[in-house]
């Protein structure tokens, strides 16, 4: 596996990531109501009745940050799935059937020169807020370099002799894809997915902040800062907190996706 | 060497600033003929007889001038009227205009202005407007300079209601605007006041430029209030759109800004220490927090769920997370505003041990709420209203209630208060509100002290009692039976709950310390005959 | 050059194209009725009538498409809802300051990118490459607002250098200009930096291993002059190529810069559109960033010609 022992750095990321993990899993057992205000309590800085602190309504920190966590890992997750999941298929088709190409590789080019920010906001601002719109607004950016990576796996398998040789023993289309193209995607993907979770993690907590993502009252890191970005100077830990839960998360994944990456052996650029 | 380098210098740096000047170069720079405003909310739209927030009144104000202004204490003094009569049986008012009245376009104020204006006013003027209307007989128009009330009955309020600093104010327009719908916003913005509004250089959302209008003669009297002289002490006045209250106070402390509307209560230590800046509380009438609710849709149609929220509210824990420090603010139960010569706190003592969900959880019961989510709307943008919202939804749940936070921003907030439909149809439950606290001091200076139903202001409350002991407080000869009325208004306000207070709290403004001159009117931030010191 | 430039139009039409049809669907599969959407929550009856005729709401799809695409081609991408003013002069009162945000980060993000690249594959797997590679990781990781606040608190709340927030124009003196964008600046730069300084060290590495670089240097031609006149010259075009494509991450960063820094700019505009639901705001600008993150490319499409002669399509 990973040889985890032989980098402490990427060992301390997983141990994080795994921590981060359990404590959004098991937030209800850990923390008070992230929504419960208490106003005699409010802006106290972190200590032993409020291990982070509070923000300006006397909300728990803590409890803010662990149910952020369950809201931005959940996004992360899901994003990558489905933009792995649209992606690959895009990629295939445009791979496997030339003629599809031009067509879809024009449409991702599109896709791709909307600000992914801008793109989500749009897709945002004409529904309803909730998490199933973020999902899908933050996934529709990163299909195009998903099918752009796909794409480029299977053209350079397709011409390869094994493919050859099943499509000239009559095996079906689809079972050569299956069987003997798909596979050789599944590691490059792998890592990709594991950077669009950190970036789908970034665009959530950058949609809460601008105010087009969950509504305010909801515990995510972005509403966390968004709401008390007036304390900067009188309360740091405010925006700090939920600050570091996010860049630590973020960086862990990132790191484990670059050892994926070395480990798979993919040759790819890196985040980003 | 030294000088050809230093004429170089000089030489580029000038060819810099001239390609890259725009013309409003001049008004950056912050010489003394400007005032620098930093407001917290931006302006809706230029009619500030349509839109009742505060800073329709303060761009209003500026722009537009009354026929009457209401002094510190609230006495009517002329102000655009010259000379005006009342007849032996005080049923007719006769006006007169006073010289030199003209529009920023140079077209004279005549009759055939004021009139309209009146008329739109009273259209859309919730409770004020709408009194003297009912009870006037004929608003006629003499010649160009005279105009004449005949009532149906005598209406000694008629000035004080004319120069009320109240929102709407009724600010004078030229007759094409004054002839629109009251329902659309006026599309011009021409006035004859102090000011005009220099649309060239106004950057919409950014910030608004008034220019001093060279037309304009004040009176003679002193200033007071709304009455006496209006001097336009400045060359040039912006208001500066600034939501973001740590810019505007970085901005404030390096005087790149004159005046701050709401610095927040957080703040005021920092402000206070500034020997540059100074805190002070101009409007002298604190403001009223206040929660909204919608009496055409359930649940707040019911007296039941409406009296749950008197026991669901605990002020003092609302205040104390928007404020934090207790001088500045007070918890109490009663409609009339805090300290205000009517304050009285009748028939209060039976929800004051608030917060008491338990019942309000019973009174929710009884008032067969089934559990609809209530939809709770917050300016997103207001720290104020957000933070108040977040509190209040809290106090709500855990008193039975299911609350769905609509999040907005102010301006749309504005637009969509006077939904009347149900949530589905884009109306809304409950909002929350702040009031000036000269506007809830009086029962006849705001609409939300009426209970006229559709025609009244947001919420729509609806109570003839409430209307009878309104018209009775109105013929009160004496100070005391006033007092003694009132006091039975308050009796009756919590068997009807016609909305619900969430505290008082005094909100000082910020301004630098060589600035002087500033006129005092609940409500209304006027930048006429402040002058640099 | 005017043959370059035709042949990398041929390309970016298209993309415009895609564009185009990707903004008009967010609005027609939107719930709701779009001429109500473009109107705004509180329009009249008559206001979202009128619109319905102009968009042609009942007509098929490509004649709809059609009403709504000819007065964008026309430079007219309609009214804001909240301020009734057009949007094309709305986003030109704010152009300003996101142009001088974007062209200062772009310029410095450039060179400092590009310089700690080559220091990073003059110098590969030293301390130094390592440290610059480990930034590019932690800038990847850490979201632009929050590196907003921390370069705020640090620089402009505690120790007082710059100005906390806040935009002035360049003619109120070059000094308050530029104080105010240091800030902002750096936030934005953060993550193109680390965009640009990976590729470029990648890229130098593979040029640096290549025979005719092992030939300069086995004649002696100097060090320096190898990375900077032969080596980098020769990575160019992978260089040019994220440089542009960066540019979709420094146009997202401006919308989060400018809310952070409470910079008057385009960023803010749309921001503050966004609160409102002021589609028409939020369609023009995306429209309008689209169209900047495609000419850009297509410029870098033709200075690949200036860099590197050999490439033909």
């Amino acid at each position: 596996m990973l040889r985890l022992s032989r980098s402490p750095g990427l060992f301390l990321c997983v141990g994080l990531l795994s921590v981060c993990l359990a404590g959004a899993l098991f937030a209800p057992f850990l923390a008070n109501d992230p929504l419960m205000t208490t106003p005699a309590n409010r802006l106290m800085p972190p200590g032993p009745d409020a291990w982070f602190g509070t923000d300006h309504l006397g909300r728990d920190i803590f409890a803010r940050s662990l149910y952020g966590a369950r809201v931005s890992l959940s996004v992360g997750f899901a994003v990558a799935m489905l933009a792995v999941g649209i992606g690959l298929t895009l990629g295939v088709l445009a791979g496997y059937w030339r003629w599809l190409d031009r067509l879809l590789m024009r449409v991702m080019d599109g896709v791709m020169a909307i600000p992914s920010i801008l793109l989500a906001i749009a897709l945002v601002a004409l529904h309803e807020p909730g998490l199933g719109i973020m999902v899908i607004a933050i996934a529709i950016p990163e299909i195009p370099r998903v099918a752009r990576l796909a794409r480029a796996v299977i053209l350079s398998v397709r011409e390869l002799p094994y493919v050859e040789a099943a499509t000239a023993s009559g095996i079906r289309t689809p079972r050569v894809l299956l069987r003997y193209i798909m596979p050789s995607t599944y590691a490059p993907l792998m890592v990709q997915g594991t950077y669009i979770v950190a970036s789908a993690i970034i665009i959530e907590s950058s949609l809460s902040f601008l105010g087009a993502g969950l509504p305010p009252e909801v515990p995510t890191w972005g509403n966390m800062i968004a709401s008390s970005r007036l304390y900067i100077s009188t309360a740091p830990w405010t925006v700090f907190v939920p600050g570091s839960f996010l860049a630590v998360v973020i960086y862990s994944i990132n790191l484990i996706g670059d050892a994926l990456r070395d480990h798979l052996d993919v040759r790819m650029a890196g985040p980003g | 060497m030294t000088l050809s380098r230093r004429g170089f210098l000089c030489r580029s740096a000038a060819a810099g600033a001239l390609l890259s000047m725009p013309l409003k170069a001049f008004a950056q720079s912050g010489e003394m003929g400007m005032l620098r405003v930093a407001v917290y909310t931006d302006m809706v739209g230029y009619d500030p007889i349509v839109t009742t927030s505060n800073i329709a009144a303060y761009h209003g104000a500026l722009v537009y001038d009354m026929l009457f202004g209401n002094d510190e204490n609230q006495m009517p003094h002329p102000q655009m009227v010259g000379d005006y009569t009342i007849s032996e049986d005080k049923l007719t008012w006769t006006m007169t205009l006073r010289d030199g009245l003209t529009f920023s376009d140079g077209s004279p104020v005549t009759t055939a202005d004021v009139i309209p204006s009146i008329l739109r006013w009273q259209a859309r003027a919730s409770q004020n407007g709408k009194l003297l209307a009912a009870a006037t007989q004929e608003l006629v128009a003499l010649d160009d300079r005279t105009f004449q009330f005949k009532l149906k009955e005598p209406f000694p309020l008629l000035a004080a209601m004319l120069g009320s600093p109240a929102t709407p104010l009724c600010f004078i327009m030229r007759k094409r605007e004054a002839e629109m719908d009251p329902a659309q916003a006026v599309d011009v913005c021409i006035g004859s006041g102090p000011y005009v509004l220099n649309t060239q250089e106004t950057r919409p959302g950014i910030d608004y430029v008034y220019d001093r209008n060279p037309n304009y003669v004040p009176r003679e009297e002193p200033a007071s209030g709304l009455s006496g002289a209006k001097i336009a002490n400045f060359e040039r006045v912006i208001l500066v759109n600034m939501p973001d209250a740590q810019t505007a106070i970085a901005a404030l402390q390096a005087g790149e800004i004159d005046f701050y509307e709401i610095p927040p209560i957080d703040f005021l230590p920092v402000l206070e220490s500034d020997s540059n800046l100074k805190v002070a509380d101009i409007m002298k009438s604190g403001t009223e927090g206040s929660i909204i609710l919608n009496w055409l849709q359930p649940p707040f149609d019911n007296l039941k769920v409406r009296q749950a929220m008197l026991y669901a509210i605990d002020q003092e824990a609302v205040l104390k997370g928007l404020f934090g420090d207790p001088n500045w603010f007070n918890a109490h139960p009663s409609w009339f505003t805090y300290g205000s010569p009517l304050y009285n706190e009748a028939n209060s003592e039976w929800f004051r041990i608030a917060p008491d969900p338990e019942k309000a959880k019973q009174l929710l019961a009884e008032g067969g709420y089934d559990g609809t989510p209530v939809v709770l709307l917050q300016a997103t943008d207001r720290q104020v209203n957000a933070d108040a919202v977040t509190i209040i939804a809290q106090q709500m749940r855990a008193a039975g209630f299911n609350v769905q936070i609509d999040a907005i921003d102010w301006a749309t907030l504005l637009q969509r208060r006077p939904n009347k439909g149900p949530v589905s149809e884009g109306g809304w439950n409950a909002f929350v509100s702040t009031f000036n606290g000269f506007i809830s001091s009086n029962p006849y200076t705001f609409g939300h002290m009426a209970t006229i139903g559709e025609n009244g202001w947001f919420g729509w409350p609806s109570d003839e009692r409430n209307e009878e002991l309104k018209a009775a407080w109105m013929k009160a000869e004496t100070p005391e039976e006033r007092v003694a009325i009132a006091a039975e208004i308050q009796e009756n306000a919590w068997n009807i709950v016609p909305r619900v207070s969430y505290g008082h709290w005094v909100q000082p403004v910020a301004y630098r310390s060589n600035l002087d001159g500033f006129v005092s009117i609940p409500g209304v931030l006027a930048f006429w005959n402040v002058k640099r010191v | 050059m005017l043959g370059h430039f035709i042949k990398g139009l041929t390309t970016a039409i298209p993309v415009m194209a895609v564009v185009a049809i990707i903004v008009f669907l967010l609005l027609f599969l939107a719930p709701g009725d779009p001429a109500a959407i473009m109107a705004g929550e509180n329009a009249t009856a008559d206001t979202i009538a009128q619109l319905r005729v102009a968009l042609g709401v009942d007509q098929p799809i490509h004649l709809r498409f059609w009403n709504w695409l000819s007065p964008i081609l026309h430079g007219d991408l309609g009214n804001s809802i909240y301020w009734r003013q057009s949007v094309v002069s709305l986003i030109g009162q704010r152009a300003g300051p996101t142009i001088s945000l974007a062209v200062t980060t772009l310029f410095v993000s450039v060179c400092t990118a590009v310089t700690l690249g080559v220091i990073a594959a003059a110098r590969v797997n030293s301390r130094l490459d390592r440290a610059i590679m480990g930034f590019a990781v932690i800038a990847f990781s850490v979201p632009t607002f929050v590196v907003g606040y921390l370069l705020m608190f640090v620089f402009a709340v505690r120790l007082g250098y710059l100005p906390v927030q806040g935009y002035k124009p360049i003619s109120a003196g070059f000094w308050p200009w530029l104080s105010h964008l240091i800030l902002p600046s750096l936030t934005l730069g953060t993550v193109y930096v680390a965009l640009i300084a990976r590729i470029t060290r990648a890229s130098m590495l593979e040029v640096l291993s290549e025979d005719y670089i092992r030939t300069a240097r086995a004649k002696g031609v100097p060090r320096r002059s190898i990375l900077f006149r032969h080596a980098l010259k020769n990575a160019a075009v992978p260089i040019a190529t994220i440089v542009g494509n960066g540019i979709a991450i420094l146009i997202s960063g401006v919308v989060i810069t400018e809310t952070v820094f409470n910079v008057p700019g385009i960023g803010r505009l749309v921001v503050d559109a966004i609160a409102r639901r002021d589609y028409p705001i939020i369609q023009g600008v995306t429209l309008l960033f689209a169209g900047v993150y495609v000419c850009i490319n297509l410029l870098v499409d033709i200075s690949y010609r200036l860099f590197d002669p050999r490439i033909r399509y």
